[in-house]
């Protein structure tokens, strides 16, 4: 078997002094920096008035009722369903009433939606700029020569995008430049972040993601355009078809059962 | 520093021997301090290791180089030395415990469990390692309830003033 | 993994989910990057670091499991080798740490990979 023989290139150590330091660096402190940009940048929540928090705070409870409907007794829960479907199907909670089965006005013309959309602009914004700059830096600086080596082999496809810039035909695809280590960085800073900036760092993202998930995560439930309307006619047909069950049903059994004797 | 890593089977145990919550505390200073120290002593044998390492290739390459010119027939480069291999592998695993050791305690998943933790141990019960306790301890979210006041008839009580004062007044009147 | 009926009957707590999953979750991106070092050092390539990677990672969850989770979990009597008592899913505990960890793994392992043989 014929051994394939392996490439080996001698490399200025300079290259790591002048090139992978200083880049690593310079991502750390953009990943520091763009965390407190976005502490700094984060607009506080916008006041509203009585009449759209109604809205929202109903629907929530709604969907609370449907979510938490085994803690309740029987009679109990019943006599929320019927008033709470009551109250939606005639638009009792609606922000202005009189635009019942009207299509939604454009998003983009009422200013409230647009200021929502600013704060996810500012921070995309935060995501994206630093990124291009880091990226046509290294582009510009240090694009044309290879710095180092994968530990592990990779296909010939990834070799335009490791060796961008360095136009050998032969080389071997482990071989990488410098705009390669900094898609490295870009995905395995992670941990370096969540050590520098505490714990809270990564809690920001859990906390996220748990609100997307819970009832309370609005940006997308109370959206621009999202007919509210709509939204409480399908949240009373939800209640509607709720088959109730209460924890405590057979709860003497399961207290016996748990008694040893 | 060696001291400090022999006693260190001595102290886990006794760590978790301890149930009391007094003892709590204490012990969990001392996990702290056993698991920065356990952790500092494995990177500096981790970056001894490292530069080690980073010497032999260098030499190796020297070696190779000189050897090339003078020899037609080139060295095959070796493999790391036995006793670096060594130093790597039990310094990850000395970090290894000192990380695990640093770690912060943790909580009860169900209910039950959770709430009973609480009340039979209270803060104590959740603290990180350094011994303080953590931010996010809020304790029973039920004590509100416990400790609200209970319905007050507040007309009869404004009738036992009125009584009283009118009392009062009868009083002084005399 | 409970089903939705005895949840409803025995609750957990949202707080403690998060406060252990994150605890889990820095321990396997720290160690992650030490395991990268290491293998950088050894000079490990392809599957072997790989190997390398993947044994350790479940070194790791064995530890954290007979340090942190065992004393008290043997104690209230579940059997051994069982997280329930502080995580939900058997599969997050043991195998989550080779997803959490594997970006910074690769970072470090090139970083000293390139750096001892350079």
């Amino acid at each position: 078997m014929a051994q394939v023989p392996v490439q080996s290139i001698h490399r200025d150590p300079q290259l790591f002094y002048w090139i992978l330091f200083p880049i690593t660096i310079v991502m750390i402190l953009t990943g520091v920096l763009r965390h407190y940009a976005t502490v700094l940048m984060a607009s506080a929540p916008k006041k509203q008035d009585q009449k759209a928090t109604r809205e929202q705070r109903s629907l929530l409870h709604g969907i609370n009722v449907r979510g938490n409907h085994h803690v309740l007794s029987k009679p109990s829960f019943t006599a929320r369903r019927d008033a709470l479907i009551t109250a939606y199907e005639s638009g009792a909670y609606l922000k202005n009433p009189d635009s019942r089965g009207q299509p939604p006005p454009n998003p983009m013309s009422d200013p409230n939606a647009m200021e929502g959309m600013m704060g996810m602009m500012k921070n995309q914004m935060a995501m994206v700029i630093p990124n291009t700059l880091i990226m046509s830096w290294i582009n510009a600086f240090f694009s044309g020569y290879v710095i180092m080596k994968l530990p592990f082999p990779l296909t010939i496809k990834f070799k335009s995008m490791l060796q961008a810039g360095v136009a050998t035909r032969d080389m071997d695809p482990r071989w990488m430049s410098s705009i390669s280590w900094y898609f490295l960085c870009i995905f395995g800073l992670q941990p370096v972040f969540n050590f520098l900036l505490g714990s809270d760092n990564a809690a920001s993202q859990m906390a996220q993601q748990m609100n997307q998930m819970g009832p309370q995560g609005g940006a997308q439930m109370f959206g621009p355009g999202v007919d509210p309307n709509k939204q409480f006619l399908a949240e009373a047909e939800n209640l509607a078809v709720i088959e109730h069950h209460s924890v405590l049903d057979g709860v003497e059994q399961r207290l016996l059962a748990g008694i040893k004797v | 520093m060696v001291i400090c890593i022999l006693a260190s089977p001595i102290i886990v145990i006794r760590s978790f021997g301890a149930s009391r919550p007094q003892a709590q505390e204490a012990s969990n200073t001392a996990m702290t301090l056993l698991s920065k120290t356990i952790t500092a002593f494995g990177s500096l044998l981790l970056a001894h290791a490292c530069y080690s390492a980073r010497e032999h290739t260098a030499l190796q390459s020297i070696r190779a180089a000189t050897a090339a010119t003078l020899t037609s027939s080139s060295t095959a480069a070796t493999s790391l030395p036995v006793d670096i291999i060594i130093e790597t592998i039990i310094s990850t695993f000395i970090i290894l415990l000192g990380l695990v050791l640093g770690t912060r305690p943790l909580r009860p998943l169900e209910w039950r469990v959770w709430a009973g933790k609480i009340e039979r141990e209270g803060e104590e019960g959740f603290t990180d390692n350094a011994g303080a306790v953590d931010k996010d301890y809020m304790g029973n979210p039920f004590s509100v309830l416990e400790s609200r006041p209970n319905f007050v008839d507040i007309r009869k009580q404004r009738k036992e003033f009125a009584e009283w004062v009118q009392k009062g007044d009868g009083k002084q009147g005399q | 993994m409970p089903s939705e009926q005895e949840l409803q009957i025995s609750p957990i707590v949202q707080e403690s989910l998060v406060h252990n999953s994150r605890t889990l979750y820095n321990l396997q991106s720290l160690t992650a990057s030490l395991f990268g070092v290491s293998a950088g050092i050894l000079g490990l390539e392809s599957y072997s670091g790989f190997v390398f990677y993947v044994a350790l990672s479940l070194v790791t969850a064995v530890l954290f499991y007979a340090l942190r989770v065992a004393p008290t979990s043997l104690a209230s009597g579940k059997p051994p080798l069982d997280t329930s008592r502080y995580f939900r899913g058997a599969y997050d505990f043991w195998a989550g740490g080779l997803m959490n960890g594997f970006a910074g793994f690769v970072l470090t392992w090139t970083l000293f990979y390139g750096l001892v043989t350079a």
